[in-house]
């Protein structure tokens, strides 16, 4: 008990307090460098602010561009984590993060803020942490739709609406734009339900046990009717065609707008008129191309919790073997991190996403590629005797949030209605966790990051072996490995011939590499396939495994220092010195 | 050791024969970009120049508004040269667009279809492209966009066509390879076809574009700076990781700013487009599939009206592909559900042309002679196949190629199409031979017929304007009912019918499908008048062209003498408003 308030005293506190041990999760005897208060969302001014303190709090580790700006202006901007003292982020493998696409799906944004500043509070002290920034890079984009997301805190919404960008789309195809929006008639600034008594003649009627639910009168031909009919979301019609919220803000889905297996508007609603037309979308496409060091995609989104890969339609077929067994290899290390989250194939698992950011990212980019879905109400629900009905529901905030999740009902004079009841639960209840349980969602989904970001290829060589084959002529036997669970070039890239191959060189001012070639038999030097032409420069279109080795033979003729290395787009370029006597 | 003989033999190549002035002169960008500038300035009432983007390498994209003093809608859209080497096709459109400019004073035609449609004319969809065709050393330039790696050896554009014989052109290359697999045509040694290993045949030469091995990979010109196409990097039938579809749709500037001019202007319901892609001679047929890709069937019957149309104004018979993936006209119909007619002005024929006494009007062309040797058989050589011990008739067919040289062969002044094949000692590949078909040499109509394609497909566009999609009022009806109300009002029973007097549907199936906006209609009251029953504004139906129709009732509330209004207001077809009075 005084440890939590001694935590709580640090978390209200501004500024350095003076002494604390920290806290599980953070080294102990670690004074974190910028607090945060982790059990709160925030909006894209603070998302923003929040990096930019870190940025300041650890000069050099971090570096913010702004790649781009959104519909309504605001700025897209990706910050950069590495260890400076090891090289720029663009020699390294890197990973991508980002989150909120979808404006309403906003913890997101904080996911991504906790990673890095979960990786820079610990770097100075935990040795994986400075491994991982040392060897690897991380860009973090935290809101892909940061208007979206500005709308859905300042705004009147629900826990599903501002997911679109917010370009005027004629959703009614009226010839008038975004007119028709839900109304937030009482100025609570949340749009709940609106309910209206009519004894006898409803289709609902009140829960015995709980009025604020209203259950569906089964058919029967007792002749019970009910006494209650339900009006759908708050709102009027602003446009007077009969109809109520049909035309609101925007009326898209940025994650529909990715250019691998993307249909037009009449296959997949949201896609837009062709891909990557909202400038949010286009900007990170031309990020990713300039940044082919990418090796790792994380996405952020809510809710249900899942870790969700690609293929987004059954028609695109399976993903090619080799790089399935990577994706499962994360997805079930994700399982365990993440409680009640489920490792699960798009379209075979959920449902049919033509367009989508992770299946672009590994269909036409090769990069293993994850959207988690974050935040799963059974978490705040472990007790199987909660299965999630309305009356659960409503048990839990009573119970955990004193009933502050939810707008009780209350009367309203609507234009065309008449009196009506509105009341619902608040935007902020069930698809974000309650702010006791978002320290552990952000926490578990940044490690699972970093789990995938360690899994990043790193390629080693091993001392070479030398052997004189007579007549000035020697042969060296190297070994090539990637240490790491990703390829460094994926199946699917070499399937498609994505990006740059990787390759295998040897090069020295007093030698001769007179041929040269992979090794197909690690027992038998003389089985080599050699290269056609250039074998000191020897191409992998296939790359190296996961956790591959890969041997090589060249026959080089001279003496002197020479050098063995390694280049590719997605693992670090490494070089060995070898002294040919 | 008959070939190497035989290749000393061929006669000389002969110039490429010069670009004179002509009805339809091909210009460059600088010259196109102010003849258009020149007619907007010239006749500011009707034509007004449109930046509809930049190429990649930074060249305007411009097009014309054309129309009348008070713009008419719909719109129809007439693009060409998206392909680079299709500059004549520029030509073509920039005189449409002189004509239309110019004529609207004195040609009632012209003002026929300009009262109706207003034409968007995009002479130059790829000015990067076109540019090549007064580049020295001339070449066809089909990609102008993002290069990617064609021989996989990790660098980029790094063995790219040149001209290695200096002659002014980059044309192909022909080696003796024991590995190629083309062999010489047996009709005429100057055409390469492939071997057939089927039918014993084996390849003796390597055919590569004129160029280096710069790279030393012993492939040549195999991998070139650009590769994106302009016309294949749409999005619909989009072919991902293929070079020249580019690395995404729209990715291509020029692409992007046509779909983009495309979606500002929804008024837009026809397109034109005239490049390497046919859809007139040989219209699309309906497609399925799910989900559907092509043509649904009741726009199949709408092209092959069109396309009947266009034959029957232009005679051509021009084909090429249809259908081509990722190009602007299968985004504009299968995206936004515009009627995209396409068609080829010209093609090489593959036939001698016929001494022009003996052509006679609507006579078939004759069969190409199947077996002759060509007309000018070099030096008395006989063809490879024929020179072997056992002489016998060569078994394939001439090829395409063959009978391209037929008709190059048949017209003096066409010879400038062929370059012959010429010795070269190749810095990498030693003895080759330079020469084949010129550059342009294919898509290049003859100076004396460039005049009167023009004109055949000014015709055919001339004849679009009835075919349009017209929504008409066609009846307005006031009925009043019962003898009145206290203070002089009526109830009165408002019928209207909506009519489409075009020959096209005020919407495609496909656009209905792309969810394309209908346009509404809307009843007008004044002050006085109230609805009583009905909806104020009501949406559109698709209206099939010849007489579609839709019926819309309303009851109103209002005194005799009222003015009641209908006002049909589509984004896509304009604007009509009839009102009628109820009877006192």
């Amino acid at each position: 008990m005084i440890a939590l308030e001694l935590l709580l005293a640090v978390l209200l506190q501004e500024g350095e307090p003076a002494s604390v041990s920290g806290f599980p999760g953070v080294a102990a005897g670690v004074q974190p460098r910028v607090e945060i208060p982790w059990n709160r969302l925030v909006d894209d001014v603070e998302i923003y602010a929040r990096l930019d303190r870190l940025a300041e709090a650890f000069p050099g580790f971090v570096a913010m561009e702004v790649i781009g700006a959104s519909v309504e202006g605001r700025e897209m901007r990706v910050y950069t984590l590495t260890d400076p003292a090891s090289g720029p982020a663009s020699e390294k493998p890197a990973m991508w993060v980002d989150g909120n696409i979808h404006g309403n799906e906003v913890q997101g944004a904080e996911a991504v803020v906790y990673l890095a500043w979960y990786l820079l509070e610990n770097q100075a002290t935990n040795e994986r942490a400075s491994a991982l920034l040392e060897r690897a890079a991380f860009y973090l984009l935290p809101m892909v739709n940061p208007d979206g997301r500005a709308h859905w805190f300042h705004d009147a919404h629900d826990a599903n609406s501002s997911r679109t960008g917010v370009q005027p789309i004629d959703s009614d195809r009226d010839g008038r734009f975004d007119e028709d929006p839900p109304n937030d008639l009482d100025g609570d600034g949340h749009i709940v339900q609106m309910r209206k008594n009519l004894p006898g003649e409803g289709t609902f009627r009140l829960d015995p046990d709980d009025p604020r639910i209203l259950d569906r009168v089964p058919p029967n031909d007792k002749g019970i009717r009910g006494d209650w009919i339900f009006l759908g979301d708050e709102g009027l019609d602003d446009d007077g065609d009969g109809r109520i919220n049909e035309d609101g803000v925007g009326g898209y889905d940025m994650n529909r707008s990715w250019p691998s297996s993307w249909r037009p508007e009449h296959v997949q609603f949201g896609a837009g008129p062709y891909p990557l037309y909202w400038p949010e979308t286009r900007c990170i496409a031309r990020f990713l191309l300039a940044h082919p060091n990418v090796a790792a995609v994380q996405s952020f989104h809510n809710a249900g919790g899942m870790i969700l890969r690609g293929p987004g339609t059954e028609s695109y077929g399976e993903y090619p073997r080799a790089d399935v067994g990577v994706y499962d290899a994360l997805g079930s290390d994700g399982e365990k991190m993440l409680p009640f989250y489920r490792y699960m194939v798009i379209w075979r698992d959920l449902y049919t996403v033509y367009g989508g950011f992770v299946n672009w990212t590994y269909e036409g980019l090769g990069i293993v590629s994850f959207t988690n879905e974050l935040w799963s109400s059974q978490q705040d629900s472990p007790d199987n005797r909660l299965q999630g009905s309305d009356e659960d529901q409503h048990w839990l905030d009573d119970r955990l949030l004193l009933g502050a999740g939810f707008i009780d009902w209350h009367p309203f004079e609507h234009p065309l209605y008449g009196t009506i009841e509105i009341g619902g639960f608040r935007k902020d209840v069930g698809r974000v966790p309650p702010s006791f349980l978002v320290e552990e969602m952000l926490h578990r989904n940044a490690l699972f990051c970093v789990r995938h970001a360690e899994a990043m290829p790193e390629i080693e060589i091993e001392a070479p072996i030398l052997t004189d084959l007579g007549g000035g002529v020697t042969a060296v036997d190297v070994l090539f490995r990637n240490k790491a669970l990703i390829p460094s070039r994926t199946a699917l890239a070499a399937q498609k011939k994505m990006g740059t191959p990787d390759f295998l060189t040897l090069q020295g001012s007093g030698i001769e590499v007179l041929s040269g070639g992979i090794r197909t038999d690690r027992f038998r030097p003389e089985l080599v396939t050699l290269a056609e032409r250039e074998p000191e420069k020897l191409l992998l279109e296939d790359g190296l495994g996961s956790r591959a080795e890969l041997r090589v033979r060249w026959y080089v003729r001279g003496t002197g220092e020479a050098k063995i290395g390694f280049t590719g787009e997605k693992a670090r370029g490494v070089t060995r010195a070898i002294d040919l006597r | 050791m008959l070939v190497p003989l035989l290749f000393a033999a061929l006669p000389a190549a002969q110039d490429p024969a010069p670009q004179t002035a002509s009805a339809a002169p091909i210009l460059s960008h600088a010259e196109l970009t102010s003849a258009l500038n020149g007619l907007a300035s010239s006749h500011p009432e009707h034509a007004q120049v449109l930046a509809i983007g930049s190429s990649r390498a930074g060249r305007l994209i411009l097009g014309l508004e054309i129309g009348a003093p008070t713009r008419a809608r719909p719109a129809i859209l007439l693009v060409a040269n998206l392909e680079g080497p299709r500059v004549f096709e520029s030509s073509v459109a920039l005189a449409h667009a002189q004509k239309l400019a110019e004529g609207y004073a004195t040609d009632e035609r012209v003002r026929g279809l300009l009262d109706r449609a207003t034409l968007y004319v995009v002479p130059r969809a790829n000015p990067d492209g076109a540019e090549a065709f007064f580049s020295s050393p001339k070449q066809e330039r089909a990609a102008t966009g993002a290069g990617v790696d064609d021989d996989r050896d990790g660098r980029q554009g790094e063995d790219a066509p040149s001209d290695v014989n200096g002659d002014g052109a980059i044309a192909g290359m022909r080696v003796l390879d024991p590995e190629g697999t083309w062999i010489l045509d047996p009709h005429d040694p100057r055409a390469m076809v492939e071997a057939d290993p089927s039918k014993g045949e084996r390849g003796a030469y390597g055919l590569w574009p004129e160029g280096r091995d710069l790279d030393r990979d012993e492939r040549v010109a195999e991998d070139a700076v650009e590769n994106a196409m302009v016309n294949r990097n749409f999005p619909a039938g989009f072919e991902e990781h293929a070079g020249p579809s580019g690395v995404f749709p729209g990715d291509e500037p020029e692409t992007r700013a046509l779909m983009d001019f495309v979606l500002l202007h929804e008024e837009i319901v026809l397109v034109l487009s005239y490049d390497g892609i046919d859809g007139l001679v040989e219209p699309p047929g309906a497609v399925s599939g799910d989900p559907p890709e092509g043509v649904l069937e009741d726009d199949a019957k709408l092209y092959a009206e069109l396309g009947k149309r266009y034959r029957e104004a232009t005679g051509n018979g021009a084909k090429n592909v249809s259908n081509q993936a990722g190009s602007f006209q299968r985004w504009c119909y299968e995206q936004r559900g515009i009627l995209a007619l396409s068609a080829v002005l010209w093609e090489i024929p593959k036939e001698a042309a016929k001494p022009k006494e003996e052509a006679k009007e609507g006579e078939a062309p004759a069969a190409p002679p199947s077996d002759v040797p060509p007309a000018e058989a070099p030096s008395g050589e006989a063809p490879i196949a024929a020179a072997e011990a056992e002489p016998k008739k060569p078994e394939r067919e001439p090829s395409d190629d063959a009978k391209r040289l037929d008709w190059i062969d048949s017209l003096p002044g066409e010879a400038w199409r062929f370059l012959e094949w010429k010795a070269f000692d190749h810095p990498e590949l030693g003895a080759v031979e330079i020469g084949g078909f010129a550059p342009y040499a294919r898509v290049l109509p003859p100076e004396d017929a460039r005049a009167a394609i023009e004109e055949k497909h000014f015709e055919f566009l001339l004849g679009l304007g009835p075919a349009l999609p017209r929504l008409e009022v066609a009846d307005l009806e006031l009925e009043p009912l019962g003898n009145g109300v206290d203070g002089g009002n009526r109830l009165v029973r408002v019928k209207a019918v909506v009519e489409n007097a075009g020959l096209l549907p005020s919407l495609t199936h496909a656009g209905e499908r792309a969810r394309m906006r209908p346009g509404n209609v809307k009843l007008v009251l004044p002050a006085a008048g109230t609805l009583v029953a009905g909806r104020a504004l009501v949406r559109l139906e698709r209206l099939r062209g010849a007489g579609g129709r839709q019926e819309l009732e309303w009851l109103v509330q209002g005194p005799s003498g009222m003015e009641v209004g209908i006002e049909i207001d589509s984004e896509r077809l304009g604007l009509v408003r009839t009102t009628a009075e109820v009877s006192r």
